[in-house]
C-alpha cells in the first residue's frame, strides 16, 4: 500500500500535514509518535473512514475511497478504541464481521476457530464479551481485524492498557500474519513495541513525519549519542545552564524541574564530569542513568521532546 | 444483500438478547393499556353510567340566568347533580377539597351581559374526583351557555322584528327553558370512531410504535459509540446497506410489536378492529411513517442518549396530539396539522376498519402515513449530520 501526501485539517489545526509512506507485502511499518501526533487520523484516512483533504491512498493498486468496496476487501482494521458488541459472544462477533468481510460459511468457521485459538479465547468463545477482562476484549478486537487474512492489516495502538500476557499474544499474532505476507501498519507510542515489531518506522510529531527508516537507520540520525538522565532536587535550571557549556553535551532538556535529560557523545566517558558539574551547580542528585541510543532518544533528538508525557 | 441480512440478523439477535424491545415495545404498552382501561373502564362497555356528582357554585349574578344555569344542572336526568352554593372566593378550594366534580363562579352581570351580547367570563374549576363526570358537566355547562346566548340572540332578533320588549324576553326564555337542555343518551359508537377501550389499544399501539422503531436507525448512534460502526464502515460493505439494515430493523420491530399489541388488545380487552388485512396495511403505513421519523432524529442528535430523549419527546407529542390517550379536538390550522399526524391517521384508520371499512375507505389515513414517511426521508436527506464528527 502507499499513502501519498496526505493532509487532514480540523478547523485551524492541521492534524496530518503532508504525510507519505509505502508498505510492501510482508513488511511491518510503524508510526511512532506521542498522543495527538496524528496517528489515528492517518489510519482513518488509510482505512477510508474519513476523506483526506488532499492526497491519496492506494491499497493493492486500488485507490482508497470512503465508498470503495473493492479496495476495502484487502483491509483489516483494528481501531484504537474497542469495537466489539458487548451483548454478543466472541464467536458471534467474529462470525458477524467475518461475514461482512465476505468469508464463506466453511472458511468462516475454520478461520473463527483458528483466530480464537491463536488469541487464547477458544475456551470462553461462547461467553458474552461484556463479561471479558480488558485484555480479552483487546485480543478479540484484534482477532476481528485479522480474521479474513487481509492484505493490509492496520492496528491503531492495539496494546494500550493490556496485560503483558495479552500483549505478547497480540504481538505474536501480528508477527504470524506478517510472516504470511500481510503488510502491517502499526501505530504506537511505545518505543519498545515499534523496535520489536516493525521493519521500518516513521517518527511522527505534530502531523508530520520527522524521520523514517529501520531502527538502526534512525539511531544513526542521532549521531550515535547517548542519553543521560539526572534526577534530583534543587537548582536544576542552573545545572542545565552549566551542563550545556560542557564539551560533548549536545542538548539538555529540563522536563519540569526534577529531571534533566542530556544527549551526549560517549556518555560513559563524560559521566563523571557531568555529575560533578550538576552537583556544583546546586543540584542534589537522586539518580543518574545512561542509556544507549534507542528510538526514544531519536525522538528526543528530532523534536526536543520526550515521547511519553 | 448478504451484508444487509447479516446486519439485520445481528441487530435482531442483540435486541432479543438484551430484552429491551420486549420490555419497552410489548410489556410496558400492554401494562399501560391495562391500567388506562381500568381507569376508564366504566366507559369501555359502551354504555354510560354516570355517578352522582356535586357542583360547588357561587352566583354573583343578580339576573335570572345564573340561577337558571344552576337549576338546569340540578335537573339533568342522566346524572344526579347536587349544587352547593358557597362564597365566590371559596369555590376553588371547596371544589378541590370536597371531591366535587366541578366548581362554577358566575360573575356579577352575567345575565345582562348575555342579554346584551357583551362578553362575560364564567369560571369553571375542575374537581379532583372522577374525570368522566367532570368532563360531562363541563360540556353540559358549555351547552347551556350556548343556549342562553342563542336565546339572547333570539330576543334581540325579536326586538328588531318589532315584538314588544316584554314579549321578546318571553320568547327568549322559552328558548331557554322550553327546550330540554341536553340529552344524555346511552351512546352507540358512531361508525368511523373507536370505542374508548379500542381507542386506548389503538392509541397505545401507535404511541409505542414510535418508541419501538427507535431501536432501528437510532441504533446507529449506539454503534458509533461502541466503535462498531467504524469497523463496519471499514469492511467491504456498501455504505447504504448500513442505514438500510437499521431502517429494516426498526420497521420490522415496529410492525411485529404493533401486530402483537393489536392482537393482544383484541384478546385481552375484547375489542375488534375489523379485517386483519386492512389492519395490516395500516400497521405497515404507521411503521413506515414512524421509521422515517427516526432518520430525522438520527441527523439532529449527537449521542445515543440524546437520541432516546428526542425520540421519547417526539413519540409523546405525536402520540398525545394523535389521540393516544384521549381524543383531541382542534380547529383551523391546528386541525390540519393534526390531520397530518401519523398516529392520528393510524387511529382514524383503525376506527374506519373497526366500523367495517375496507381498503378503499382507509385510503386517506394510508396516504397520510406514507406521505409523512416520504416527507421525513426527504427532509432528513437535506439536514446536515450533527453526529457525523466522532
Ligand atoms: N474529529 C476531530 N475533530 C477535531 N480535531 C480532531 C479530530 N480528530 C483528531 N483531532 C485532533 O487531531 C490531532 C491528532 O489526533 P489523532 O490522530 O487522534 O492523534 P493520535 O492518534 O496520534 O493520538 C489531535 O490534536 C486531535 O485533537
Ligand atoms: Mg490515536
Amino acid at each position: 500500500m502507499s499513502a501519498d501526501r496526505l493532509v487532514k485539517r480540523f478547523g485551524e489545526l492541521t492534524a496530518v500535514d503532508d504525510v507519505s509512506f509505502a508498505i510492501r507485502p510482508g513488511e511491518t511499518y510503524g508510526l511512532l509518535g506521542p498522543n495527538g501526533a496524528g496517528k489515528t487520523t492517518i489510519i482513518n484516512m488509510v482505512a477510508g473512514l474519513i476523506p483526506a483533504d488532499s492526497g491519496s491512498v492506494d491499497v493493492a493498486g486500488i485507490r482508497m475511497d470512503p465508498a470503495g468496496i473493492a479496495v476495502k476487501r484487502h483491509l483489516g482494521l483494528v481501531p484504537q478504541e474497542l469495537a466489539i458488541y458487548p451483548d454478543l459472544t466472541a464467536r458471534e462477533n467474529l462470525n458477524f464481521f467475518g461475514r461482512l468481510q465476505g468469508l464463506g460459511r466453511k472458511e468462516l468457521s475454520s478461520r473463527v476457530n483458528a483466530v480464537l485459538e491463536l488469541l487464547g479465547l477458544a475456551e470462553r468463545a461462547g461467553e458474552q464479551t461484556k463479561k471479558y477482562s480488558g485484555g480479552m476484549k483487546r485480543r478479540l478486537n484484534i482477532g476481528i481485524g485479522l480474521l479474513h487474512r487481509p492484505g493490509l492489516l492496520i492496528l491503531d495502538e492495539p496494546t494500550v492498557g493490556v496485560d503483558p500476557q495479552s500483549r505478547n499474544s497480540i504481538l505474536e499474532a501480528v508477527g504470524d500474519l506478517s510472516a504470511g505476507g500481510t503488510a502491517v501498519l502499526y501505530t504506537t507510542h511505545y518505543m519498545e513495541e515499534a523496535e520489536r515489531l516493525c521493519d521500518r518506522i516513521a517518527i511522527l510529531d505534530q502531523g508530520q513525519i520527522q524521520a523514517e527508516g529501520t531502527r538502526d537507520e534512525l539511531i544513526t540520525l542521532t549521531g550515535g549519542v547517548d542519553r543521560i538522565s539526572l534526577v534530583g532536587a534543587g537548582r536544576s535550571a542552573a545545572a542545565a545552564e552549566a551542563l550545556r557549556s560542557l564539551d560533548g553535551v549536545h542538548r539538555v532538556t529540563d522536563s519540569g524541574g526534577t529531571e534533566l535529560i542530556l544527549t551526549v557523545t560517549d556518555g560513559a566517558a563524560l559521566l563523571a564530569g557531568i555529575v560533578s558539574t550538576a552537583v556544583r551547580s546546586g543540584m542534589t542528585l537522586a539518580s543518574v542513568s545512561v542509556t544507549r541510543p534507542d528510538l526514544e532518544s531519536v525522538f528526543l533528538h528530532l523534536t526536543g521532546k520526550a515521547l511519553r508525557d | 444483500m448478504r451484508a444487509l441480512w447479516t446486519m439485520v440478523g445481528n441487530d435482531f439477535r442483540q435486541r432479543l438478547r438484551d430484552k429491551s424491545v420486549l420490555i419497552f415495545s410489548l410489556i410496558v404498552p400492554l401494562a399501560l393499556m391495562g391500567v388506562l382501561s381500568l381507569a376508564f373502564g366504566r366507559l369501555g362497555t359502551g354504555s354510560v353510567d354516570l355517578q352522582p356528582a356535586t357542583v360547588v357554585a357561587s352566583v354573583e349574578d343578580s339576573g335570572p340566568l345564573g340561577a337558571a344555569l344552576l337549576d338546569s344542572l340540578g335537573s339533568i336526568e342522566a346524572m344526579k347533580v347536587t349544587v352547593r352554593e358557597v362564597p365566590a372566593d371559596a369555590v376553588s378550594s371547596e371544589t378541590r377539597t370536597t371531591g366535587a366534580a366541578l366548581g362554577i363562579v358566575i360573575p356579577a352581570g352575567f345575565s345582562s351581559a348575555l342579554a346584551t351580547g357583551q362578553p362575560s367570563t364564567l369560571q369553571l374549576i375542575e374537581g379532583s374526583g372522577s374525570v368522566l363526570e367532570t368532563s360531562v358537566l363541563i360540556s353540559i355547562v358549555t351547552g347551556i351557555v350556548d343556549q342562553f346566548t342563542a336565546a339572547s340572540v333570539t330576543e334581540a332578533a325579536a326586538k328588531l322584528g318589532g315584538v314588544p320588549p316584554d314579549a321578546a324576553a318571553g320568547i327568549g326564555r322559552i328558548a331557554v327553558v322550553g327546550e330540554p337542555i341536553l340529552h344524555i343518551t346511552e351512546g352507540t359508537v358512531p361508525a368511523g370512531q373507536l370505542s374508548l377501550r379500542a381507542g386506548l389499544v389503538a392509541g397505545q399501539t401507535g404511541l409505542f410504535l414510535l418508541f419501538t422503531v427507535g431501536f432501528g436507525v437510532l441504533g446507529l448512534l449506539a454503534e458509533k459509540e461502541q466503535g462498531t460502526l467504524g469497523r463496519i464502515r471499514s469492511t467491504a460493505v456498501p455504505q447504504w446497506t448500513i442505514v438500510a439494515a437499521k431502517a429494516a430493523v426498526g420497521f420490522s420491530l415496529g410492525v411485529a410489536a404493533s401486530a402483537v399489541l393489536l392482537a393482544s388488545g383484541t384478546l385481552l380487552f375484547g375489542v375488534n378492529f375489523g379485517s386483519p388485512s386492512v389492519v395490516g396495511l395500516l400497521v405497515l403505513g404507521a411503521a413506515a411513517a414512524a421509521t422515517s421519523l427516526t432518520f430525522i432524529v438520527a441527523k439532529v442528535v449527537r449521542t445515543a442518549e440524546q437520541a432516546n430523549v428526542a425520540q421519547s419527546i417526539v413519540a409523546m407529542v405525536l402520540g398525545i396530539a394523535g389521540g393516544a390517550f384521549f381524543p383531541i379536538q382542534a380547529s383551523g390550522f391546528m386541525a390540519v396539522l393534526m390531520d397530518l399526524n401519523p398516529v392520528g391517521a393510524f387511529i382514524r384508520g383503525l376506527g374506519i376498519s373497526a366500523g367495517g371499512g375496507g381498503i378503499a375507505e382507509i385510503a386517506m389515513p394510508l396516504i397520510t402515513m406514507w406521505g409523512f414517511a416520504v416527507v421525513c426521508v426527504l427532509v432528513s436527506r437535506f439536514l446536515p449530520d450533527r453526529g457525523a464528527r466522532s
